[in-house]
C-alpha cells in the first residue's frame, strides 16, 4: 500500500490509490518540463493516461505566491508554508483523484525541491521534514543531475537569471551572475544530500535532450512494468501507525503486464503483508 | 531559525485566547489603552491579517476550497508573514506587542478538523513564546448566548461547516467551539496558559490582567515611549 512520509491527512484512504506517482526533480533550467513535454505524448500512446502538474499550479495558492514574490518581500519560513500550502492543494484536488483513478502521474518536481530551496534559505531541515511529513511517498524519484557549469550557459541562453532562482534574496549583489553561480550551488549541494537520502535515481542531465530522454523512458518503463524493485525508500516508518490487512490483489489489465507483482512496500514489512498489488488501468474508476 | 522558546528580544509579548465570545477581544482592548496610556510603546497585532497570504485566504474560503490540510496551511503561512515582518522586528525595537489569537487558536482548530496534534505543533516552532498568554475560560452555553444574539450569519468555517457536523449552521457551529474547548483545556497545562474567569465582571477580569502583565513588564521600564 502506499504510504506517506509521517502523518496521513485527514480524509485520505492510501489503500486505493492505484495509480504511479513519478516525480522529475532537478534545479532551474535543468530540462525538466522539456522532458515531460517529451514524456507524455510516450506514455500516452502506450494507452497510460497522464496527470502533469508542477510547483504553484494549484487554483488555491499558485496566483498568491507569484503576487507575493514580486514584491519580494517574503521571509523564507512563510515562503516555505506557501508552497507548501500550494503542494497541498494539489496534492488533494490532483494527484490523489488521479492516483485513485489509476492515472501516471508525472510531477515536475516533489516536495524534494521545496525542502532544498527552505534548507538553502537556512530553515531548520528537520522542521521542513516534518511540513512535508504529510506527503505521499512515490514511485519513483528521476534526479536530472547538472553541475553549476553546464547550468549557467542553459540559463543565460533561454529565460535569462530570475530573481529567486539567483537567489537575489540570499545572496544581495549588484551581479545577479555571482547571486545565480552561489546559489545553485549551494542548492545542488543540498540535492545531492537528498539524493541520497530519498534514493533518487541519478540521471546525468548533461547530454543532448534526446539521450536524457532515453534515459527517462528507459526508468519509467521499468517503474511501469511492476516488477519487483529495490524498495526505494529507507526512511523508517512512524511506529504508531496501525496495519491494514491487505487487499485483495487486483489483477492488471494491460496486456503487456499480465502477471502480479509485488508492491513497493518498505523492506521491514511484515511477511504477511507481502504482495498488496498496485494496479494501473481502470481498476477503480 | 529560532524554536519555541523564551525569545531574548527586549519587547515583550502578550497574547489572548479563547472561544468565540469568551470576551478576549475586549479584554486586549482595555489593555491596549491601560499600556498605552502607561507610556509603552504598544502595537497590536490580529490573527489571520498578513496583506501577503490575505488574498490567497480570502478566496479559498469563499469558494470553500480549503481542506483540513490547506486551511491549516495557509493560516500557518499567514502567521508566519507577521511573525517574520512584524512581531519579531517590533520584539527587537523594544515595543510591547499585543496578539489577539496566537499559535494556540491554530492547535485548537487545525486537530478539531483531524490534523495531526503533533504535526501542528511542529509547524509553529518558529513562533516566540509569548511573554504572556491568556486564555479566556468560558462555558459554551455563555459563549454562545452572547454571540449568538444579533450576530450576522455565521460563516462556513467559523461554524466547522466543512466539517459535516450538522445540518444547522447554529448546530454546527456549538459543536464546532465545543471541540475547541476541549482542545484549549488541555492545552492550559501543556503551554502553562493563565487562565482568566471569563465569567466574572469585565473590570475584575481587566484587574486581575494588569496585574499580571505590570509584573512581567516590570523589569522593561525602557519600554516607556513617553512619560
Amino acid at each position: 500500500m502506499r504510504e506517506t512520509y509521517g502523518v496521513v491527512l485527514p480524509g485520505m484512504n492510501l489503500a486505493d490509490l492505484t495509480g504511479k506517482l513519478i516525480v522529475i526533480e532537478g534545479t532551474d533550467g535543468v530540462g525538466r518540463s522539456t522532458q515531460i513535454k517529451l514524456l507524455r505524448p510516450w506514455l500516452e500512446q502506450q494507452g497510460r493516461a497522464v496527470l502533469d502538474t508542477g510547483i504553484k499550479r494549484s487554483e488555491l495558492a499558485g496566483k498568491g505566491i507569484q503576487q507575493a514574490k514580486e514584491g519580494h518581500t517574503l521571509g523564507r519560513i512563510t515562503l516555505s508554508l506557501f508552497y507548501a500550502t500550494d503542494f497541498a492543494d494539489r496534492l488533494e484536488n490532483e494527484i490523489v483523484p488521479a492516483l485513485r483513478a489509476g492515472f501516471v502521474v508525472l510531477t515536475d518536481r516533489y516536495t524534494y525541491s521545496l525542502m532544498a530551496r527552505a534548507i538553502a534559505r537556512g530553515v531548520d531541515p528537520a522542521w521542513i521534514r516534518n511540513v512535508y511529513s504529510f506527503a505521499l511517498k512515490p514511485d519513483a524519484v528521476f534526479y536530472l543531475r547538472i553541475g553549476v557549469d553546464d547550468l549557467i550557459p542553459r540559463v543565460v541562453f533561454s529565460t535569462g537569471f530570475d530573481y529567486w532562482e539567483s537567489g537575489m534574496d540570499l545572496f544581495p549583489s549588484e551581479d545577479m551572475y555571482e547571486s545565480f553561480r552561489k546559489y545553485q550551488t549551494a542548492l545542488l549541494g543540498q540535492f545531492d544530500k537528498l539524493a541520497q537520502e530519498y534514493n533518487f535515481e541519478v540521471i546525468d542531465a548533461t547530454p543532448d535532450i534526446r539521450s536524457v530522454f532515453a534515459r527517462l523512458r528507459d526508468g519509467i518503463a521499468h517503474v511501469l512494468s511492476g516488477e519487483p524493485r529495490e524498495p526505494l525508500f529507507s526512511v523508517p516508518k512512524p511506529p504508531a501507525e496501525p496495519e491494514e490487512a491487505p487487499g485483495p490483489a487486483k489483477v492488471v489489465e494491460m496486456p503487456a503486464a499480465a502477471k502480479p507483482a509485488t508492491s513497493e512496500g518498505p523492506a521491514e514489512a511484515p511477511a504477511a503483508q507481502t504482495l498488496v498489488k498496485a494496479a494501473d488501468g481502470d481498476a477503480s474508476r | 531559525m529560532k524554536r519555541y522558546g523564551e525569545h531574548r528580544f527586549p519587547g515583550k509579548l502578550f497574547i489572548v485566547e479563547g472561544i468565540d465570545g469568551s470576551g478576549k477581544s475586549t479584554q486586549l482592548m482595555l489593555l491596549h489603552q491601560w499600556l498605552q496610556a502607561e507610556g509603552y510603546g504598544t502595537v497590536f497585532s490580529e490573527w489571520n491579517s498578513s496583506p501577503l497570504v490575505k488574498e490567497t485566504t480570502r478566496r479559498g474560503k469563499k469558494k470553500q476550497m480549503l481542506t483540513p490540510a490547506t486551511f491549516s496551511l495557509i493560516h500557518a503561512t499567514d502567521f508566519a508573514d507577521r511573525m517574520e515582518h512584524n512581531i519579531i522586528p517590533l520584539l527587537k525595537a523594544g515595543a510591547v506587542v499585543l496578539c489577539d489569537r496566537y499559535i494556540y487558536t491554530a492547535f485548537g482548530r487545525d486537530v478539531v478538523r483531524g490534523m495531526d496534534p503533533k504535526w501542528v505543533r511542529e509547524m509553529y516552532s518558529f513562533a516566540a513564546k509569548p511573554t504572556g498568554a491568556f486564555y479566556f475560560r468560558v462555558p459554551l452555553d455563555v459563549a454562545m448566548n452572547r454571540i449568538l444574539n444579533g450576530r450576522a450569519a455565521i460563516k462556513f468555517y467559523e461554524g466547522g461547516m466543512d466539517l459535516g457536523l450538522a445540518e444547522d449552521a447554529e448546530e454546527s457551529f456549538k459543536i464546532f467551539q465545543g471541540r475547541i474547548l476541549e482542545e484549549y483545556e488541555k492545552m492550559v497545562p501543556e503551554f502553562d496558559l493563565t487562565v482568566i474567569d471569563a465569567t466574572l465582571p469585565i473590570e475584575e477580569q481587566q484587574t486581575q490582567m494588569r496585574q499580571i502583565v505590570k509584573a512581567r513588564l516590570a523589569q522593561a521600564k525602557r519600554l516607556r515611549v513617553a512619560p
